[in-house]
């Protein structure tokens, strides 16, 4: 009952705070729609432009291979450019005035003619946008040789289909869902981690080495609160504000992907089956006991502290801690499985991941819960022996 | 009603602390700041302890509020043995330090009725003491104002309603002025009286000798963790030696 007295007094001083709220709800709502709206519309304007750029080609030795000099020539959003000295074609590329030079080898004809390899080489800066030069210029090229190859064809009586032993079909069993689950879910777990980290230290900063600093400590540990009444109030709130900033960030992300015009109404619905009421729930129960976790942790690593400084610059490498085993969830070959299930942070990673992919099973999940379950018991048991120590708690 | 018996603490010095120290620490690991003390504080009387800074004052005050437990020897507050029933004698005592130790985003009605919840007063006698308290302090006019906005001395009076709104029988007081300015410090001087005229159990701790002599019953001296004297203020007047208190004071300290 006592921890409920401070929990709802806690929930009352921070929500008077701007900078909590503005990391509980402001940040993550006003991130997720930067990131998704704006990052998108930026990532499809460069491809837009690298895709429409007028590119400037300089084709050596043209006049050995007139079809490919045509095939360029005919496109109007390409220009090609004469009397650049082959010993400057490599500033020029690299200094970006020259988007490629084209090399046909003076016995092209030749080797044309005789059924041979012909040799040609492309000279592009790789560091462009998206690889659309190569692109663009390797798909004319190609264009060319496939005439190429079908003259020769032609003159040889054979059918084209004997250039191509296999009519190669592939089909993927796995859904839609599965693929954007198993792929595009593991950033969804990072956000939700992330922030609820984020949500949870700012708070956990405030009650435990700010009211050591404030001086109001004292006040409570002679109140007839018991140390255990104290920790529980406090992971209460932390963990509390966690869960808001990462529902902050569930709902940025909603909101992001409905008023998002540039996203297809293809993916709006597969979105819409993807996150439904059973998988945010979902989520949330493996959100809420790794909160409980960052709570206690953050606490007991604030109350450590002398002042609301030392708190950050204590808590700074753990904020570099959580990453990673977020970011591992992102490579491939990370899999759920019973040794993954049982690393903290990892395991939420990866069961996120596999429940928005609908691929969970009933054994790992359990795992995964009772696994966070133990950790956050651990953590809050570590916390409450943190606020009986009186080498921490008074500190100085 | 305080008692004190064969009271010790002991701190582990670590390192670091014990280079901040200084020289002296150099080789000692374990750091007595309380060492083998007794006394008692009665009902309706004022109990001054004196020391330098880091005598031991706080220590002592902070193992009576159950902040610190002892090493060795016992303290009884109400009957209730801090150890063994730490929760009961919180509910028995108003700690109250130098700091204005309010929470900043709260109002004074909402700082003194989350103290009030913490120690279970239901909601009518909040009411009452509140009422009677805001207003025998002038408190009405700036209640719904959020603390972080009020002068020092109105946070002050924060503070004193904070400290007796359970109406604790036992208060206990460490450095309560230090660092306020003289009429805060008379807020202050002015609850200490007051508590002594109800009838209520008070521990003072000062290095001020001026206050000592304003409100004191009993006093007891402190330094290095050891008790040298614990008489009726009457009795330490009556054995001065030097003319003022702080000579008196100094001449003690020297001796021991």
């Amino acid at each position: 009952m006592k921890s409920l007295i401070i929990a709802k007094k806690e929930i009352l001083d921070l929500t008077r705070d701007r900078r909590t709220l503005m990391f509980m709800f402001g940040f993550p709502l006003l991130f997720m729609p930067l990131f998704f709206i704006g990052g998108m519309s930026y990532v499809k304007q460069a491809q837009e432009k690298a895709v429409e750029k007028n590119l400037k080609i300089v084709i050596y030795g043209g006049e050995y291979a007139p079809e490919i000099n045509k095939a360029f020539s005919d496109i109007s959003d390409i220009t090609i450019l004469n009397d650049i000295n082959k010993d400057s074609i490599e500033n020029y590329i690299q200094e970006e005035l020259i988007d490629a030079a084209i090399y046909i080898d003076k016995n092209y004809q030749i080797a044309i003619s005789n059924n041979k390899q012909a040799q040609l080489q492309l000279q592009f800066k790789g560091t462009d946008s998206f690889g659309v030069t190569q692109e663009r210029i390797s798909r004319i090229i190609k264009n060319v040789e496939k005439e190429i190859i079908k003259n020769r064809a032609k003159d040889l009586q054979l059918d084209i289909n004997i250039l191509t032993a296999f009519n190669f079909k592939i089909l993927n069993v796995a859904s839609e869902k599965e693929i954007i689950g198993k792929s595009a879910g593991g950033y969804l777990p990072y956000f939700l981690i992330l922030l609820g980290f984020m949500g949870a230290l700012y708070p956990a900063l405030d009650l435990g080495a700010g009211e050591k600093e404030r001086g109001t400590l004292e006040t409570l540990l002679s109140s007839p609160a018991s140390r255990l009444d104290i920790v529980i109030g406090k992971v209460i709130v932390v963990t509390l504000s966690a869960l808001a900033s990462s529902l902050s960030a569930i709902i940025g992300i909603f909101l992001s992907f409905k008023a998002n015009p540039q996203i297809p109404t293809q993916m709006i619905s597969l979105f819409d089956d993807i996150i439904n009421v059973t998988t945010i729930l979902t989520v949330f129960s493996l959100i809420i006991p790794i909160c409980v976790f960052f709570a206690s942790i953050l606490l007991a690593i604030s109350i450590y502290a002398k002042s609301f400084k030392e708190a950050q610059t204590i808590s700074a490498p753990f904020q570099f801690l959580i990453i990673i085993p977020v970011l591992l969830t992102l490579l491939p070959g990370t899999e759920l499985n019973a040794y993954t299930a049982l690393v903290p942070i990892l395991n939420v990673s990866l069961a996120t991941k596999e429940v928005i992919a609908g691929s969970i099973t009933t054994f790992y999940m359990i795992e995964v819960f009772l696994s966070l379950f133990a950790y956050a018991g651990l953590s809050i048991m570590w916390c409450v022996y943190s606020f009986n120590q009186e080498g921490t708690i008074f500190r100085n | 009603m305080i008692q004190v018996k064969n009271l010790s603490k002991e701190f582990k010095l670590s390192k670091q602390k014990r280079k901040e120290m200084g020289d002296e620490f150099k080789d000692v690991k374990i750091f007595k700041a309380v060492d083998n003390i007794s006394f008692e504080c009665s009902p309706g009387k004022i109990f001054g302890l004196i020391g330098p800074n880091g005598a031991g004052k706080t220590t002592t005050l902070r193992m009576i509020a159950t902040m610190l437990k002892p090493t060795s020897g016992s303290i009884s507050i109400s009957g209730f043995d801090t150890m063994h029933n730490a929760q009961e004698v919180r509910k028995q005592i108003g700690f109250m330090t130098g700091q204005t130790a309010l929470y900043d985003r709260l109002t004074p009605t909402e700082m003194v009725k989350y103290i009030s919840d913490l120690h279970g007063i239901d909601h009518n006698t909040f009411e009452k003491r509140k009422n009677e308290l805001f207003s025998s302090l002038d408190m009405t006019s700036f209640a719904e104002r959020r603390i972080g906005q009020l002068s020092t001395g109105m946070k002050q009076k924060t503070s004193i309603v904070r400290t007796i709104i359970h109406d604790p029988p036992v208060m206990i007081f460490d450095e309560p002025t230090s660092g306020l300015d003289i009429m805060t410090s008379r807020a202050i001087m002015d609850l200490i009286r007051r508590c002594k005229e109800e009838g209520k159990t008070v521990i003072f701790s000062t290095h001020r000798m001026g206050e000592i002599n304003q409100v004191c019953d009993d006093i007891a001296i402190i330094f290095g963790g050891k008790l040298f004297c614990n008489d009726p203020l009457e009795k330490f007047k009556a054995e001065m030696t030097k003319d003022n208190f702080e000579d008196e004071f100094i001449v003690r300290i020297e001796e021991a």
